[in-house]
């Protein structure tokens, strides 16, 4: 598995993708922190993560799509696939080395936490429960942005699927109270307010799980139907 | 050693391989041989674990691939038709990466990787990105993909495609030199290369299998002895007639006449002797100077031909139609099983029925017999 997560961040690092994902990310992070002091007049570090979340939906497809649909088409998946390495193992590690790209990018959000401290006072406990549940969150979406891309050979239409299933979410709450309860941003909420409640942490994981399990069952099906 | 036992690989109802059975030993190198499509490449992803059979077995050293994946999978280095690389890492870093994959271990990596580079000729481009690199060198690097960490058995899909002259050349003692320490399943549809480096053939066409055997034996059982091929120097135009004085010449053809005269003709006989003398002291009689006389060259590639050619094309519509017969006749047997199963139903029932009534019928009799008996015990109790 190590040696999966190894070259996967190596790609990440590589070519511009991982660095799209973390200019991107960073980019419209420093926009909302401006909009957030300037026009709010608010030092407050966890609202800065309740918008930010909303972008998670568009950038998460940049980390995910590829995973499985490059190796698809430029047919390196044989070369994986007829590795001794098992499925579970190649998946893991795909999906280790893009939270790994997550991990780093929310390290750099620390910055904002700095600039606050130096002018303000923002409570260090809520920050840290949003950071936790922005992680768990973007891990969920990881997960189901891989799986996407496991079941299509087409880059594109792996992260259209991502961003539509992700939108879908944002509106799910508005239908009515049980489809809002599968919607992973609403969850999202709680942490930035400094609770950490276990349903929320058992949802976020549970997808997470889910997916990952999907994107493995995918695979060993392909062997016997492709 | 490969062992394939009635493999098949069905897509609903197309049959990519149906039913195919060989043997690759150790130390061997076996050409696999086939024209586009006729599942070369889909036996070779079986072999490797990268699709499942629909039935049959693969055992590859003793080891069933389905049973023991990580075993198996760790013998084999897999050189995938098209040759797939990671286009952004460079050609030393894709070895490597190769080599953790297949779980070689840390401390011998780094010779593996120097060795895949060094057999392979890829020294000067370790460091290149690999997708900065020619057709032939990608092809090299899937190569030494394949050979890191020096695995037993080798299967090379298509290695040369796409080569120039000298680069296929160069690949092909590559592949010769592997003799010594593996076993080496190679495909490709380009009968000359598998003649010089294979020691056995598989011919496969349509998904079955045609023919194995050795590449010297396949072209002298397809060999073609009845023609033969001749340039004389005719001024008289008298050679047709010596059809007349042989009578084993069945026909003699004009290929084309050369600039000096010489006419190329070919002779078909109706033997698969040798009338060779015969035909030079006809010639000699008559004043023509044969310039050159061969027999019909036999090769890999007429062999192929033949082989593939004499099978029977069946069209989608025929296969459907066969397939639809096989059905009716088996939903035919089922009714005919379930008709007897009936029959046999309605004589048992019949049977009980009738057992029934037989012990009914002695019943009454035991009754009326009793009754008898009672009235008669009455009777004789009267008398007294």
């Amino acid at each position: 598995m190590f040696a999966i997560i190894k070259k996967e961040l190596k790609s990440y690092l590589l070519s511009p993708v991982g660095y799209v994902f973390i200019g991107l990310f960073l980019l419209i992070f420093s926009i909302f922190f401006y909009i957030n002091i300037y026009q709010y007049q608010s030092v407050n570090f966890e609202n800065l993560f309740y918008n930010g979340s909303t972008i998670l939906t568009f950038i998460v497809p940049v980390l995910t799509m590829r995973m499985f649909s490059e190796e698809r088409k430029t047919g390196t998946e044989q070369l994986l696939i007829t590795s001794p390495r098992s499925i579970t193992a190649i998946v893991l590690g795909k999906f280790f080395a893009a939270a790994i790209v997550m991990a780093i990018t929310e390290l750099f959000t620390l910055m904002y936490f700095a600039i606050l401290s130096y002018f303000g006072k923002p409570s260090i406990m809520v920050a840290i429960t949003t950071l936790i549940g922005f992680f768990l969150l973007s891990l969920a979406y990881i997960a189901f942005g891989m799986f996407a891309s496991s079941i299509t050979e087409n880059q594109i239409v792996a992260s259209v699927l991502t961003i539509g299933v992700f939108m879908a979410m944002w509106f799910l709450p508005y239908i009515n109270e049980i489809f809002g309860l599968f919607s992973l941003i609403d969850k999202f909420e709680n942490f930035s307010y400094g609770i950490i409640s276990i349903s929320e942490i058992i949802t976020f994981v549970s997808f997470t799980l889910m997916f990952i399990l999907f994107t493995i069952i995918v695979l060993q099906r392909r062997k016997s139907i492709k | 050693m490969i062992q394939v036992k009635n493999v098949t690989k069905r897509y609903g109802n197309f049959y990519a391989v149906r039913n195919i059975n060989f043997e690759v030993k150790d130390g061997e190198i076996v050409g696999f041989l086939g024209r586009n499509g006729a599942g070369k490449s889909t036996t070779m992803n079986m072999i490797t674990g990268f699709i499942e059979p629909t039935e049959g077995e693969i055992i590859i050293n003793g080891y069933d691939i389905d049973q023991k994946p990580k075993k198996v999978k760790s013998q084999i280095g897999y050189m995938p038709e098209g040759t797939p690389l990671y286009s952004d890492l460079t050609v030393k870093e894709f070895i490597n990466y190769m080599a953790e994959l297949k779980l070689v271990p840390r401390k011998n990596r780094k010779e593996a990787v120097k060795n895949a580079i060094e057999e392979t000729g890829l020294e000067k481009v370790q460091n290149n990105l690999t997708k900065s690199l020619s057709r032939g060198y990608k092809q090299r690097v899937s190569m030494a993909g394949a050979i890191v960490g020096n695995p037993k058995i080798l299967i090379l899909d298509e290695p040369t495609v796409g080569l120039d002259p000298k680069q296929v050349i160069e690949i092909r003692e590559l592949i010769k030199s592997f003799r010594k320490n593996h076993t080496v399943l190679i495909s490709s549809h380009i009968l000359s290369e598998i003649s010089q480096i294979c020691e056995k053939v598989i011919i496969i066409d349509k998904g079955e299998i045609v023919a194995v055997d050795t590449p010297e034996n396949l072209e002298t059982k397809t060999a073609d002895n009845t023609t033969l091929n001749i340039i004389v120097d005719d001024i008289n135009n008298k050679f047709t007639s010596i059809k007349d004085e042989i009578p084993e010449i069945t026909d003699i053809k004009l290929v084309k006449e050369n600039d000096d005269n010489s006419k190329e003709y070919t002779i078909e006989t109706n033997t698969s002797d040798d009338i060779r003398k015969l035909i030079f002291s006809n010639c000699a009689k008559n004043n023509i100077t044969i310039l050159e006389m061969k027999k019909s060259e036999s090769s890999l590639e007429s062999a192929f031909i033949k082989l593939v050619e004499n099978r029977k094309e069946y069209s989608q519509k025929e296969i459907n139609k066969m397939q639809y017969e096989k059905e009716i006749e088996e939903l035919r047997e089922e009714e005919k099983f379930n008709k007897e199963e009936k029959e046999k139903k309605k004589i048992a029932k019949k049977e009980a029925k009738a057992r029934k009534k037989v012990a009914k019928e002695a019943k009454a009799e035991a009754k009326k017999n009793k009754k008898a008996e009672k009235n008669n015990d009455q009777k004789e109790g009267g008398n007294k």
